[in-house]
C-alpha cells in the first residue's frame, strides 16, 4: 500500500465504500474488514492505527448492541456495525499510509479540485493531534485552577465549557496567525509546483482493474 | 529597497496605531525596532509585508509603489519569522515544511530540493531533516521557521521577537544566525525587546512609541544621548549602565561587556 500512488488509494477508499454498501453479509463484511486489516499491518501501520482500530470496533458494538435491542435481527445488527467498521477503517488505511502534501498533490493535479479545497482538507486533518493536544494542556491548566469534571452528566457538560471556550479561542488565534505565515510563504500565488511524485505506475493500474473487477462482480452478484 | 513614506494606519479611521511614519530600509542593513507593547512595531512590519495597507501615505518596494502588491507577491522579498514557531509550522517533516513556501512561489523540483537543503545547512537543521517537527525543541522550531523563510530566498527577513522562550545558547546561537545572515546580504530587520541585542547587534535603530517613530539611529547614538529611555519602555544594557557609572561625563561609551572588558584594560593600564 506505502508504493500505491495517492490517487489509488482514494479510488481505493470510495471503492471500500461502494463495497461495504453492496455486501449484505457477515461473511462477506468480515472479509472486508479482515482483508483491510491487512493490508494495514503490511503496510506497518498497525502501530499508529491500533487506537483507532480498538475505538472504531467498541463503537460499533454498542453501535450493533443497540440496533440488537432496538428489535433487529441480530444479522442485521452485526452487518450494520461491520458496515461502519469498514467504511472508517479504509479512511485509517488511507491516512496512515499518505503523506498529506501527497494528498494534497493528487486531489489538485490530478483530481482537479482547487488547492485551496485540498489544502484546507489535509491541513484540518493535520491539526487533529495538534488539537487534542491542545485540549489536554487546557485540561492540565483548567485542572491546576481547581477544575473538575465529576459530577451528572448536564454538570459535566456545562463544565466542560471551561475548557471548550479558550480551545476555541486559542484555535482562532493560531489560525489566524498560520493563516498570515502561509499568505507570506507565498500561499495564494500564481505559480505553484508540487515535489511530491503522485504519477500512476503499472502497480497502480493493475489495482484499478482489480478493483473495477470486484465492483462488478458485486454488483452481478447482487 | 523598501520604504514606508508618511504612513498611517488605523484599524478604525480615527484612531491610527501609527501616525506619520517614514522608514527606509536598504539593502543588507541590520535594523532593529524597539518600543514598548503596543507601540505600532508589529503594525510597522505588517504594512512592510503588505499584511496590512496603509490608511494613507505609500510603501514602496525597489522605489516602486507596492500598493497593489499582495502578502504571497512580496514573499518573493521579504521572509517572515512570527515569534511563535509552533503556529506556524503544520507539515510532517521539517525538509518537507521548508518546502513548503518554494512550493508555492514555482520553483523547479530540482530548486526546491537545492533551496531546502541549503537553507537547512545555514541554520544547522541537516541532521534533523526527516524529524516530525512538534518533537524539535523551542530553538530548533525556530530556526525551522527562518529556514523556511530562507528557502524561499528572499532579500529581507524579518523576525518578531525571535528569542523569547529560548535558552541562552539557542538565543546566542540564532544571532550568530543573523549575523551570518546579514554578512551575506540578506537584509534582517528584528523586532526585539531585549536591550543587549538592541545594543550590539543592529547597525540602525528605530524606536516606537505610541504609534510614531520617536527614534532613529545607532545604538550608540540610543545610548550615549539624554533621550527619555525609560518613556520610551527601554532600559540601558548592563554594559551600558556600567559605562554610564564608570564614565559619568560622557568620555566613553560602552556597548557590550568586550567593549567594558578593553576599557578597564586600559583604564588598569597593562594586560589582562
Amino acid at each position: 500500500m506505502n508504493k500505491a500512488a495517492p490517487l489509488t488509494k482514494l479510488i481505493l477508499t470510495l471503492a471500500v465504500s461502494v463495497w461495504s454498501l453492496l455486501l449484505h453479509t457477515v461473511s462477506g463484511l468480515t472479509i472486508l474488514v479482515f482483508g483491510q486489516l491487512a493490508l494495514i499491518v503490511m503496510a506497518k501501520a498497525f502501530g499508529k492505527t491500533y487506537k483507532a482500530l480498538a475505538a472504531l470496533t467498541v463503537f460499533a458494538a454498542v453501535l450493533a448492541g443497540l440496533q440488537y435491542l432496538l428489535g433487529s435481527g441480530l444479522e442485521l445488527s452485526l452487518v450494520t456495525g461491520l458496515r461502519m467498521i469498514s467504511m472508517t477503517e479504509v479512511f485509517l488505511l488511507l491516512l496512515a499510509t499518505t503523506r498529506m502534501q501527497d494528498l494534497t498533490a493528487a486531489l489538485v493535479s490530478q483530481c482537479r479540485v482547487p488547492y485551496e479545497y485540498a489544502f484546507m482538507f489535509t491541513a484540518a486533518l493535520r491539526f487533529v493531534p495538534d488539537f487534542i493536544a491542545e485540549s489536554r494542556s487546557v485540561q492540565e491548566a483548567q485542572a491546576c485552577r481547581g477544575y473538575s469534571a465529576k459530577g451528572s452528566i448536564f454538570r459535566r457538560m456545562t463544565s466542560y465549557l471551561a475548557i471548550v471556550e479558550p480551545l476555541v479561542l486559542r484555535a482562532v488565534s493560531r489560525s489566524e496567525t498560520m493563516a498570515m505565515s502561509l499568505a507570506l510563504r507565498g500561499f495564494g500565488g500564481a505559480s505553484r509546483s508540487f515535489t511530491a511524485n503522485v504519477a500512476l505506475g503499472s502497480r497502480d493500474y493493475a489495482m484499478f482493474a482489480a478493483m473495477a473487477a470486484v465492483t462488478a462482480g458485486l454488483v452481478i452478484v447482487r | 529597497m523598501l520604504e514606508l513614506r508618511n504612513v498611517t494606519f488605523g484599524y478604525k479611521q480615527k484612531q491610527p496605531v501609527l501616525k506619520n511614519v517614514s522608514l527606509s530600509i536598504g539593502a543588507g542593513e541590520f535594523i532593529a525596532i524597539a518600543g514598548r507593547n503596543g507601540s505600532g512595531k508589529t503594525t510597522v512590519t505588517r504594512l512592510l509585508t503588505a499584511l496590512k495597507k496603509p490608511n494613507s501615505g505609500t510603501v514602496l518596494l525597489n522605489g516602486e509603489d507596492a500598493a497593489a502588491n499582495t502578502p504571497a507577491d512580496m514573499a518573493r522579498h521579504i521572509g517572515y519569522v512570527f515569534q511563535n514557531p509552533d503556529r506556524q509550522i503544520f507539515r510532517d517533516t521539517v525538509a518537507h515544511e521548508t518546502a513548503f513556501g518554494p512550493e508555492q512561489l514555482g520553483f523547479t523540483p530540482k530548486e526546491i530540493e537545492d533551496a531546502v537543503t541549503r537553507a537547512l545547512e545555514l541554520t544547522g537543521l541537516s541532521d534533523v531533516a526527516e524529524s516530525y517537527p512538534p518533537t524539535l525543541s523551542r530553538g530548533q522550531k525556530q530556526r525551522l521557521t527562518i529556514a523556511s523563510a530562507l528557502a524561499m530566498q528572499p532579500k529581507m527577513l524579518i523576525l518578531d521577537e525571535p528569542t523569547s522562550g529560548q535558552d541562552c545558547c539557542e538565543r546566542q546561537r540564532l544571532l550568530e544566525l543573523l549575523t551570518q545572515l546579514n554578512s551575506q546580504g540578506v537584509a534582517i530587520i528584528l523586532v526585539t525587546h531585549d536591550m543587549e541585542i538592541l545594543a550590539r547587534y543592529p547597525q540602525r535603530v528605530v524606536v516606537m512609541a505610541e504609534g510614531e517613530k520617536v527614534f532613529e539611529g545607532t545604538p550608540r547614538q540610543l545610548f550615549s544621548s539624554s533621550h527619555p529611555i525609560a518613556e520610551w519602555s527601554l532600559s540601558y544594557p548592563t554594559a551600558v549602565a556600567i559605562g554610564q557609572e564608570l564614565f559619568p561625563d560622557g568620555s566613553e561609551t560602552v556597548m557590550s561587556v568586550d567593549d567594558l572588558c578593553q576599557l578597564l584594560e586600559c583604564e588598569l593600564g597593562g594586560d589582562r
